[in-house]
C-alpha cells in the first residue's frame, strides 16, 4: 500500500508540471497585449516609449523561458506574483475571494449529497418502475436546463413578484449568518441541484452494479427480505464508489462555479478567472487555473487512494 | 336664522381648514426643500476599478467611486452645464492676449491628512499631467499642448503660461480626471495614488474590497461649509446589467450612475411608480464605424461613400433607441449644440440623406462605378459588449445587406479590440465609439487629425489638420464655430470615417436621492457634494 | 475456418438471447425502454427540423422587421419577435442546425480522437501507454468548462471555434474510458488465442478490440452530446461563443434577452426551452442506451 501511495504521489509532480506549462503557454498564446490594455483603457493615447517602459515594469520583455522559470520558482514558494491589472499580490486577491467560493462549493456538495444518494438508491432498487422513471426524468431534466438561465429567472421571479433582490455584498457566515444565507441560498440551490442531478444518475448505476453482484443474489436466494438485503449489503458496498464518484464529479462543480458566480455576480474565484482572462492578467489566470488544476488533481488522488485502500485488487496493477 | 348660523359655522370651518392646510403645505414644502443631513448613499456600478488614480485611468469604474474624494482646479457647474466654475480655484483672470491664465486658490483647503492645499500642489499635479517625468504616463497630455509652463507664484496663486491661444483651456482644466494630489506624495512616488487616496474632497476614503465594494465617509473638514450632507457613500460592483437593475428595484441600491437599458428602466418605473425618478440625458458619446483607409477597397472614396450611404441613420435611431439608447444621427460633434452642423445642411451629406431609397440607389451606383456591381464581402470587427456595440453592429450589417455588402461580424475582447483597432490597424471596418466629458471641439475632433492615436482609420488630410489647429486657437466663438463646421464637412465629404448615432442615457434612481442632476457625461458631477437623502 | 467466423462475431460477453436484426432491436428497445424511445424521438424531431429549416421556417432568421420589435406571439409570429423584430420561431428552427452541428461535431471529434488514443494506449502498452496516460492526465487536470473557456478565448468567438474548444476537454475523458474497456478486452483469453494463432496486430485491433469498445464509446458519445450543447450555451453566455446575428440558441439566451424578460419574456423563454428539450432528449436516449448496452446493468 505504501508503495502505491508513493507511486501515485510521485506521479503528481510531472502532471502538475505539465499542467503549469500548459497554463503558461495558453495565456501567452492568447492575442492581446496586457501592457496596451493597462495603458490604453477606454480613450488613451500611448506612445512606444511608455509601452516599452510598462512592459519592462511588468517583466514582459524577458524571454518566455525566463518568465516561465521565474513564475515556477515563485509557485513553489507560494508566491504567485502581482496582478498585472491592479498591482496587488495575487495571493491577497485570491484570499479575498476564496471564502465565498469554498462555501459555495461545500454547501452545494452537501445539498447534492442529501438529494442524490437517497434518490439514486431508490431508483436503482426499483429499476424500470414508475419511481425509477420519475427520478431519472427529473434528474435528466435538471441537467438539461442551462444553469445560468435558471439562476437569472430565479432572481427575476423574486424581484418581479416580491420586490426582493439578493444582497449585493458577501458577508461571511460567521459575521452575519442571515445575510450570508440570503446571498448564498440561490446560487447554492442552482449549483447543488445540477450537481445532484449528475450524481443521482451515477449513484443509480453504481447501486445497480452492486445489486447484480453474486453475493446479493445469494442473499436473496437465501430468502432474506428485500429491504434488509438492500440496506445491509448494497448500501454498505455502494457507498464507497458513490463517495468517490462525488469526488470525480468535482469538476462539474467547479465548472458550475464559474458560470454561477458570473450570473449572481458573486465576488468569487470563478468569476475572477473569467475577468482575469478578459484583462489578460497573466499572473492571476496562471495562478487560478493552476490552483484549480492542483485541487482537482489532489481530489482525484484522494479518490484513487480511497479506492485502493478498500479494494486491494487495484493496488497491484 | 338657524340656517344662517349654520352657514356661518360652515364658512368658518372651511376658512380654518384652508388656513391650516396652507400652513401645513408651506411647512411641507419647506421641509422638502431643506436638505437633510445624514444617510449613506448606496449605488451599483458595473465594473471594478483597475486602479484608483484618475490621472492614469479613463474608465467610469475609477471615476465614480473616487471623484468624491478629490477636488479639481475648475469644474463644470453641476446645475448649469456647460458653464465652468471654480472648485479649488475661487476666481481667475485671463490676459488680453490669451496667453496667461491666473488662478486664485481658495484659502483654508486641507487634504485628508491635515496638510494645506496650496498652489504648489496644483503646480505639481499639472506638471505631472502636462510634463510627465519619464516612466510616468499621462494619457491626456496632448490636450494641454498649448501650455508652456505652470507656475506657483505664491501659495494662493497659480499661473498657466501658454505658447499660443487655446480656446479650450478652461474646459480642459475643468476635467474631472485632473484631481489635485498633494505634492509631497507625488514627489516621493508618482504612482502612489494608484492604490492610495489622499484628497481634499467632500468625502474621505473608508474601505475598498476589490471586485466587491467601495466606501467613503464624510470629510468633517471639507472647505465648503455644511457640506457634504451625506454621512457617506457605498458602491457595489455588479457586472450583470439585470442584477444591477434588480438591485435598484429591490431597494438594495438607490442609484446607478451610468445607464440602464430602456426595458429595465420601464420595468422599474412600472413597479415602483413615484418612488423612482428617471433622468434622461444625451451622452457626449457617439457610435460610428472606423474605416481602414489604408487597405483596398477603402482607398477609393466611392466605396467609402457607398458604405455610409447604405446606413439609414434616421430609422436606426428609432429602432435602436429602445434597445440601447442610441438616438440622434449626427456628425462629429453632438447634434443640438453650437458646434454641430445644422440639420438642414447635414442632410446634404452622404449618410444623412432623408430619402433612404435614394441613398441606397446612389450607394449601389457608386459601388458599380468603383468596380463592385455585386457588392463584396467584408469583416466588421467589434467589441464584445452587448450594449450598444453589438446591437449597433447588427443594425448596420442588416442595412449593408440591402446594398449587396456582406459583413461578417467579429466581436473581439476589449484587449484585442484595442490592439487591432488602435494599435495595429488590423481591421477593415471597426465599430468605434468616440466621446468626451464635455462638448468641446478640441476633445471631439482630436481623432481626425493626422497621427492621432485615436485616428483608428489612419487617414491624413492636411486641410483637416490645419482647420483643427486654427479652431483650437480661435478665441472668438463665432469664428471657432465656422471652422469646426467646415472641418466636419470636409471629413464627411471624403467619408474618411463614418459617424453614426449619438448616445443617450437613462439614469433611474430612488426619489429619495435629491439634488443630483444627470450631466451629459457619466464622468462628471460625481463629487456628491450637494446630494442628500430625504429618508434612509 | 469456423473459429475465425465465430470469433469475429463474438461480443465481450456471451449472449443468452438469439441475435436480433437491426429493426427488431429498435422495436425491442422502444418497448422495453420507453424513456429512451421518447428521447430518440426528440432527437429525430430535432434532426428533421434542422434538415428542413428552409421549408419549415416562415421567415429569414436574419430578417429584421423594424415595425414589429418585441411583438407578442401571434398567428404570424408563433413565438413572437425579438428586439430587432426578427421572427423567433425561425431563429429557433435554424438554431437547431447549429446546436446539432456543435453537439455532434464536438462530441464526435472528442470521443473519436480520445477513443483512438485510448485503444492505442491500451493495446501497444509500454512506453506509448505511459506517455499518453501522462498527457491525458495533464489535460484531465483542468475542469471541462475552464479548459473550454481558455481555448475559446484564444480562438475568438465563432461557431467553429466553439466546437474545437468543447471537443478538446472531451478527448482525455474519452481516452480514459475507452482505454479501461480496451484493457479488459485485451486480457480476455480469446484475444490471446487469436494472437497465438498469428493474426497481425492491426487485424486484432480492428476486428476484436474496436467492436468491443463500441458500447462504452457510443454511450460516451451520446452522453457528451447533450453536454456539448450546454457548453456552447454557457460559452455564448460568457461572450465567447457564436457571434451576432447568428441564430444560435445559446447566443439568443445571453445578455439582454434576460433584460427584456419582463417586456418580452418569449425572447428568453423559447431558446431556453429549446436547449433544455434538446439536451433532455439526448440524455434520455443516452441513459437508456447505456442501460441496454451495458451488460452489468441489464435486468436479469
Amino acid at each position: 500500500m505504501r508503495t502505491y501511495i508513493a507511486k501515485r504521489l510521485l506521479l503528481i509532480i510531472p502532471t502538475l508540471l505539465g499542467a503549469a506549462t500548459l497554463v503558461f503557454l495558453i495565456m501567452r498564446v492568447i492575442p492581446g497585449d496586457v501592457a496596451l490594455l493597462i495603458l490604453g483603457g477606454d480613450q488613451g493615447q500611448i506612445d512606444q516609449k511608455q509601452l516599452d517602459a510598462m512592459r519592462r515594469q511588468l517583466g514582459l520583455d524577458q524571454p518566455l523561458l525566463v518568465q516561465f522559470g521565474t513564475w515556477l520558482w515563485g509557485v513553489v514558494r507560494f508566491d504567485f506574483g502581482k496582478s498585472l491589472w491592479t498591482g496587488q499580490p495575487v495571493t491577497e486577491e485570491l484570499l479575498i475571494r476564496l471564502p465565498l467560493s469554498l462555501q459555495l462549493a461545500f454547501m452545494a456538495t452537501m445539498v447534492s449529497v442529501m438529494i442524490s444518494i437517497p434518490l439514486g438508491m431508490l431508483a436503482a432498487v426499483r429499476q424500470d418502475s414508475w419511481v425509477d422513471y420519475l427520478i431519472r426524468v427529473i434528474s435528466i431534466g435538471g441537467l438539461a436546463i442551462p444553469g445560468f438561465w435558471v439562476g437569472i429567472l430565479c432572481i427575476l421571479f423574486l424581484v418581479i413578484f416580491f420586490g426582493w433582490g439578493p444582497p449585493l455584498e458577501f458577508t461571511p457566515l460567521w459575521v452575519n449568518p442571515w445575510a450570508n444565507f440570503q446571498i448564498m441560498v440561490w446560487p447554492v440551490l442552482t449549483v447543488g441541484y445540477r450537481y445532484a442531478a449528475v450524481t443521482t444518475r451515477m449513484t443509480r448505476s453504481t447501486v445497480l452494479e452492486v445489486l447484480r453482484e453474486d453475493y446479493i443474489r445469494t442473499a436473496w436466494a437465501k430468502g432474506l427480505q428485500g429491504r434488509a438485503v438492500v440496506i445491509r449489503h448494497a448500501l454498505k458496498n455502494s457507498m464507497l464508489p458513490v463517495i468517490t464518484l462525488i469526488g470525480t464529479e468535482f469538476a462539474f462543480l467547479i465548472g458550475g462555479l464559474v458560470v454561477t458566480e458570473t450570473v449572481f455576480t458573486l465576488n468569487g474565484v470563478g468569476r475572477f478567472v473569467v475577468d482575469a482572462v478578459a484583462h489578460r492578467d497573466y499572473p492571476v489566470v496562471q495562478a487560478l487555473i493552476f490552483l484549480i488544476a492542483f485541487s482537482f488533481v489532489i481530489v482525484n488522488l484522494l479518490v484513487d487512494l480511497t479506492y485502493a485502500w478498500f479494494d486491494p485488487r487495484i493496488r497491484y496493477r | 336664522m338657524a340656517a344662517r348660523r349654520r352657514h356661518r359655522a360652515l364658512l368658518t370651518v372651511v376658512a380654518l381648514a384652508v388656513l391650516v392646510g396652507s400652513v401645513m403645505a408651506a411647512v411641507a414644502v419647506d421641509a422638502a426643500e431643506t436638505p437633510r443631513r445624514g444617510g449613506v448613499l448606496l449605488a451599483v456600478i458595473g465594473a471594478d476599478a483597475p486602479s484608483l488614480d484618475p490621472h492614469q485611468e479613463s474608465t467610469f469604474a475609477t471615476m465614480q467611486p473616487v471623484a468624491p474624494l478629490y477636488s479639481t482646479l475648475l469644474q463644470i457647474d453641476p446645475y448649469s452645464y456647460p458653464s465652468i466654475i471654480g472648485d479649488v480655484a475661487s476666481e481667475w483672470t485671463i490676459s488680453p492676449d490669451g496667453l496667461t491664465y491666473t488662478f486664485k486658490i481658495r484659502p483654508g483647503i486641507r487634504f485628508h491628512d491635515g496638510s494645506p492645499l496650496t498652489a504648489a500642489d496644483v503646480k505639481a499635479t499639472y506638471d505631472k499631467i502636462i510634463f510627465p517625468p519619464t516612466g510616468v504616463r499621462s494619457i491626456r497630455q496632448s490636450f494641454y499642448s498649448a501650455v508652456a509652463s505652470v507656475e506657483a507664484r505664491d501659495p494662493s496663486t497659480v499661473v498657466f503660461k501658454l505658447k499660443s491661444p487655446s480656446a479650450s483651456l478652461l474646459s480642459g482644466l475643468a476635467s474631472p480626471w485632473n484631481v489635485i494630489f498633494p505634492k509631497k506624495y507625488l514627489d516621493k512616488d508618482p504612482n502612489y495614488f494608484k492604490n492610495n487616496v489622499v484628497g481634499s474632497g467632500p468625502f474621505k476614503f473608508k474601505s475598498y474590497t476589490r471586485g466587491s465594494t467601495f466606501e467613503g465617509e464624510r470629510n468633517p473638514d471639507y472647505f465648503v461649509k455644511d457640506r457634504p450632507y451625506l454621512d457617506g457613500y457605498k458602491f457595489f460592483v455588479s457586472t450583470e446589467t439585470s442584477v444591477r437593475a434588480a438591485a435598484i428595484r429591490s431597494g438594495r441600491a438607490y442609484i446607478e450612475f451610468r445607464d440602464l437599458p430602456n426595458s429595465e428602466v420601464e420595468a422599474i418605473k412600472k413597479q415602483l411608480g413615484d418612488k423612482v425618478v428617471v433622468q434622461t440625458t444625451p451622452f457626449v458619446i457617439q457610435f460610428g464605424i472606423a474605416i481602414n483607409n489604408t487597405v483596398k477597397p477603402f482607398t477609393d472614396v466611392r466605396v467609402r461613400k457607398a458604405l455610409t450611404l447604405g446606413i439609414d441613420r434616421y430609422t436606426g435611431g428609432k429602432v435602436l433607441y429602445n434597445l440601447t439608447g442610441l438616438k440622434d444621427p449626427g456628425a462629429h460633434t453632438r447634434p443640438g449644440t453650437e458646434w454641430a452642423i445644422p440639420p438642414a445642411e447635414l442632410e446634404k451629406f452622404p449618410g444623412f440623406w432623408r430619402d433612404a431609397e435614394k441613398s441606397r440607389a446612389e450607394a449601389k451606383r457608386l459601388l458599380a462605378e468603383a468596380g463592385y456591381p455585386n457588392g463584396f464581402k467584408v469583416v466588421l470587427k467589434n467589441r464584445n459588449i452587448k450594449l450598444p456595440y453589438q446591437d449597433w453592429a447588427v443594425y448596420v450589417i442588416q442595412e449593408w445587406r440591402k446594398i449587396g455588402i456582406e459583413a461578417e461580424h467579429r466581436p473581439l475582447e476589449t484587449a484585442t479590440w484595442y490592439a487591432d483597432g488602435r494599435d495595429q490597424g488590423n481591421f477593415e471596418l471597426m465599430i468605434f465609439p468616440a466621446g468626451a466629458y464635455i462638448d468641446d471641439p478640441d476633445q471631439l475632433l482630436y481623432q481626425y487629425i493626422t497621427g492621432s492615436p485615436q485616428n483608428w482609420g489612419r487617414f491624413s488630410n492636411p486641410a483637416i489638420d490645419d482647420l483643427y489647429s486654427r479652431q483650437s486657437r480661435a478665441l472668438d466663438p463665432a469664428e471657432r464655430r465656422k471652422l469646426v463646421i467646415e472641418m466636419q464637412k470636409l471629413i464627411l465629404d471624403n467619408a474618411y470615417h463614418m459617424p453614426g448615432l449619438w448616445w443617450s442615457r437613462n439614469v433611474v434612481h430612488w426619489a429619495k436621492v435629491k439634488n443630483w442632476i444627470a450631466p451629459p457625461s457619466h464622468f462628471t458631477n460625481q463629487k456628491l457634494q450637494d446630494v442628500w437623502l430625504s429618508e434612509d | 475456418m469456423a473459429t475465425n467466423v465465430e470469433l469475429s462475431h463474438a461480443a465481450a460477453t456471451p449472449r443468452l438471447a438469439p441475435r436480433l436484426s437491426f429493426a427488431e432491436a429498435i422495436i425491442k428497445f422502444a418497448r422495453t425502454k420507453p424513456i429512451g424511445a421518447a428521447g430518440a424521438l426528440i432527437i429525430v424531431l430535432m434532426m428533421v427540423v434542422a434538415a428542413l429549416a428552409e421549408v419549415l421556417a416562415p421567415f429569414d432568421p436574419y430578417r429584421a422587421d423594424y415595425g414589429l420589435q418585441f411583438a407578442r406571439p401571434s398567428f404570424e409570429h408563433w413565438f413572437g419577435t425579438d428586439e430587432f423584430g426578427r421572427d423567433i420561431m425561425s431563429r429557433i428552427i435554424y438554431g437547431a442546425r447549429i446546436a446539432l452541428f456543435v453537439g455532434f461535431t464536438a462530441s464526435f471529434m472528442g470521443c473519436t480522437i480520445g477513443g483512438l488514443l485510448g485503444v492505442i494506449s491500451a493495446y501497444w502498452g509500454g512506453k506509448v501507454d505511459l506517455f499518453l496516460e501522462r498527457l491525458m492526465d495533464i489535460l484531465l487536470a483542468f475542469p471541462q468548462l475552464i479548459l473550454a473557456l481558455a481555448i475559446a478565448s484564444i480562438l475568438g468567438p465563432a461557431v467553429q471555434n466553439v466546437v474545437i474548444a468543447i471537443s478538446i476537454p472531451i478527448i482525455p475523458r474519452a481516452a480514459r474510458v475507452v482505454r479501461a474497456s480496451a484493457l479488459s478486452v485485451k486480457e480476455n483469453v480469446y484475444v490471446e488465442a487469436v494472437n497465438a494463432l498469428g493474426a497481425s496486430r492491426p487485424r486484432v485491433v480492428l476486428q476484436h478490440i474496436v467492436p468491443n469498445v463500441m458500447a462504452p464509446y457510443i454511450i460516451l458519445l451520446t452522453a457528451q452530446l447533450g453536454a456539448a450543447i450546454l457548453a456552447e450555451a454557457a460559452l455564448s453566455y460568457l461572450g465567447l461563443g457564436a457571434a451576432e446575428p447568428t441564430p444560435s440558441w445559446g447566443l439568443m439566451l445571453s445578455g439582454s434577452a434576460l433584460s427584456y424578460a419582463e417586456k418580452a419574456p418569449w425572447i428568453a423563454l423559447f431558446p431556453g426551452i429549446a436547449i433544455s428539450l434538446g439536451v433532455f432528449g439526448f440524455n434520455l436516449f443516452g441513459d437508456s442506451l447505456r442501460d441496454a448496452l451495458d451488460p452489468k446493468l441489464r435486468k436479469s
